[in-house]
């Protein structure tokens, strides 16, 4: 009666050096975050204006979406809209096409994973590099992301190597260029880095296009500001002359009042640090060039009307609830079966397609550690709660578990049965072990039961013994 | 219906209530005694960048032709390298403004670029494109940002309000962005490395 989530999870645990490795990395993450905001005296009221402004924006998208588009056609950007992943690919691949493209750099961008973009290309003959360093090493393993924004932390040294030896035909030439610091390791990260950067550089240099996702968009000028660490959406879209960019109508923001906010939260929630080491603002083509906008909806217009589960809009993907999250440290990115893992995946993968991803409900301890991080305060382990009372009405409650509930409340509604039942209670401790944590109770598995005492509460304070 | 039509219609029938924007004036954001030093210790400690404070005495291009003759490119003699900018004094090889392709600029050892604000709560320096070829910014191997000392600012609301009531910035080029220190990543198991994708190391001078 597992879900998927925590079968992997199992598997997932057997190996104890890797879960604390992963567990201690990403909580590392957490804590250079929680530096981060105990430095800033005013972190709490930024969550408070952050979640304000999302709500706003989102609940005006419509208009701000319009001014947007305005200002962008102004600015001499070409736009379009997207439906949904479908009619999103098919625009790209025609502008692409259009442009007798070849071969595509690219910055990272989970709209593009939502939408499987790179397997549409590539099946249309044409090239894609990824060129943010975690991305490229998951393409060449052929390999998903297992976070948001340290895709590949999950990888060993030993098999980034050996991936760059096998698949970057001048590594040996690369390789001896190097100065080196470190000779005794030959999987040493920065020599690895640095054959990445010349590796990199050299599709730079040849590519007929570049990509970006945006982390925002400004309605009021028309800007998509793009955060990296690496410099490789500015490389993308320095040397080749076409810019497409890909952004979910969510990522609007109102105006540069707005964006100081954001830019402040954006890598202090996500990654610890002050700030990404570029934060780009792009208003306009290239001199000489072309730059494409394609707004994407996939979904997005509809989870504006949910009631229930709307905030998750408000998300601008920084991934700290996963970082925080100690199911998703123990279990890590593989064993969710949506490809944004922790808490928003969760969440997002139920408004995707519920009865496709509801094994990751199961994937939540309910401490709320990721409603505290989450800088715009989205309310994520209420919602992971909300899906687990809809899991009957969808037809995937585990029926034991919904057996055990329906006789829990017979019971709790039916005084003197409760009443007769706790007296009994006890007799359960003298019951064979294996009887009480057999397989058949799905809430012994992982825990011991607990001893059930002689006397309730109840019989204690009727004898006035307290 | 077009898909922008489609797109909007459903966003305007699935909103129920609506938000209004918060008041962003009453935010109080971080400021410091002295912004500059903030800055200078910012920029040398967590964004990784050096920093040089220019004397009276010195010419900008002595500063950058100094810089360059330590360069790892720059061969035995320290003559042997590429200086690439479009600043009035640097004597430079490429000039972002005339180059053919973009891709020139990428064989630069250093560039030399001007930064307008510089904030001191992150090391961010604001830099709005001014040359033809933005690639002199990210290709170049390494950079040099020089920065009046008078532009430093204490947070990054400060910056945006002062890009916001800029008529110069994005006016020939619709392109600017902020730079703290040297590409850098952590991709492979978390280990933090300098030099990335774009340059390698970053040197600001306070004018």
């Amino acid at each position: 009666m597992s879900t998927k989530h925590s079968k992997a999870a199992e598997a997932y645990l057997q190996d104890d050096a890797v879960v604390t490795r992963h567990d201690q990395t990403f909580f590392g993450v957490r804590q250079k975050r929680d530096r981060m905001a105990q430095a800033l005296p005013e972190w709490e009221d930024l969550r408070e204006a952050a979640s304000q402004i999302k709500k706003h924006t989102e609940t005006h998208l419509a208009d701000y979406l319009e001014q947007f588009e305005q200002q962008t056609v102004k600015n001499g950007v070409h736009v379009h809209w997207a439906n949904d992943a479908e009619e999103y690919n098919r625009i790209v691949f025609d502008i692409l096409s259009s442009h007798q493209v070849k071969k595509v750099v690219k910055s990272k961008s989970m709209l593009t994973e939502e939408c499987h973009l790179n397997g549409h290309l590539e099946a249309k003959g044409i090239e894609v590099i990824e060129t943010d360093l975690g991305e490229r090493i998951l393409q060449m393993m052929k390999l998903a992301p297992s976070h948001i924004v340290m895709p590949a932390l999950h990888v060993h040294r030993e098999d980034i190597g050996d991936t760059f030896r096998r698949l970057i035909p001048d590594f040996d030439e690369i390789a001896k260029s190097y100065k080196p610091q470190d000779p005794h390791d030959p999987n040493d990260p920065t020599f690895l880095t640095y054959v990445a950067r010349m590796h990199l550089r050299q599709q730079f240099a040849k590519a007929d296009a570049g990509m970006t996702g945006a982390n925002f968009g400004i309605a009021e000028t028309g800007d998509v500001v793009v955060c990296t660490n690496e410099g490789n959406a500015d490389m993308s879209t320095s040397i080749p002359k076409l810019h497409i960019v890909s952004m979910g109508i969510e990522k609007l923001i109102p105006n540069y009042q707005a964006m100081g906010v954001f830019q402040r939260f954006v890598a202090r929630s996500g990654t610890g640090q002050e700030t990404t080491v570029y934060t780009s603002h792009f208003r306009g083509p290239r001199p000489g060039g072309e730059m494409h906008i394609v707004l994407v909806d996939n979904g997005r217009s509809e989870i504006i009307g949910n009631p229930e589960h709307w905030q998750t809009l408000k998300c601008m993907r920084c991934g700290a609830c996963m970082n925080t999250c100690p199911v998703y440290r123990r279990s890590a990115g593989y064993s969710y079966t949506y490809f944004i893992p922790g808490p928003i995946g969760v969440n997002l993968g139920m408004l995707r397609d519920p009865h496709k991803y509801y094994d990751n409900v199961s994937g939540c301890s309910l401490c709320c550690s990721c409603d505290n991080v989450c800088p715009v305060k989205v309310d994520l382990s209420t919602q992971v709660y909300r899906w687990r009372q809809e899991l009957d009405s969808l037809g995937h409650a585990d029926p034991m578990k919904k057996m055990m509930s329906n006789g829990m409340s017979f019971l709790f509604n039916h005084p003197a049965l409760y009443t007769t039942a706790l007296r009994l209670s006890h007799v359960v401790n003298w019951m064979p072990g294996a009887l009480v944590n057999m397989k058949l109770n799905p809430w012994a598995y992982g825990h011991e039961m607990m001893k059930f005492p002689k006397k309730s509460f109840h019989q204690i304070w009727k004898e006035e013994k307290l | 219906m077009s898909a922008k039509e489609e797109i909007l219609a459903r966003l305007r029938k699935n909103t129920r209530e609506t938000y209004d924007m918060p008041d962003l004036s009453q935010l109080n954001p971080i400021t410091y005694v002295d912004p500059v030093a903030e800055f200078i210790l910012k920029t040398t400690t967590t964004a990784g960048a050096k920093l040089i404070e220019k004397k009276p005495s010195e010419t900008l291009n002595d500063i950058v032709q100094g810089i360059a003759k330590t360069l790892p490119s720059s061969g035995q003699g320290g003559e042997d390298f590429l200086i690439a900018s479009n600043l009035p004094g640097i004597e430079a090889q490429l000039n972002p403004d005339t180059v053919a392709e973009a891709q020139e600029l990428m064989a630069a050892d250093l560039g030399v670029i001007e930064g307008r604000i510089g904030v001191a709560e992150n090391a961010c320096i604001w830099i709005p494109q001014q040359m033809k070829e933005k690639s002199v910014c990210f290709a170049a191997q390494q950079l040099v940002i020089v920065l009046s000392r008078d532009a430093i600012v204490n947070n990054m609301h400060e910056a945006y309000a002062r890009i916001a009531a800029s008529t110069e910035f994005f006016s020939q080029y619709k392109f600017g962005t902020f730079i703290s220190g040297p590409s850098k990543t952590a991709d492979i198991e978390g280990a933090l490395v300098y030099g990335a994708q774009a340059a390698r190391a970053v040197t600001v001078v306070l004018v």
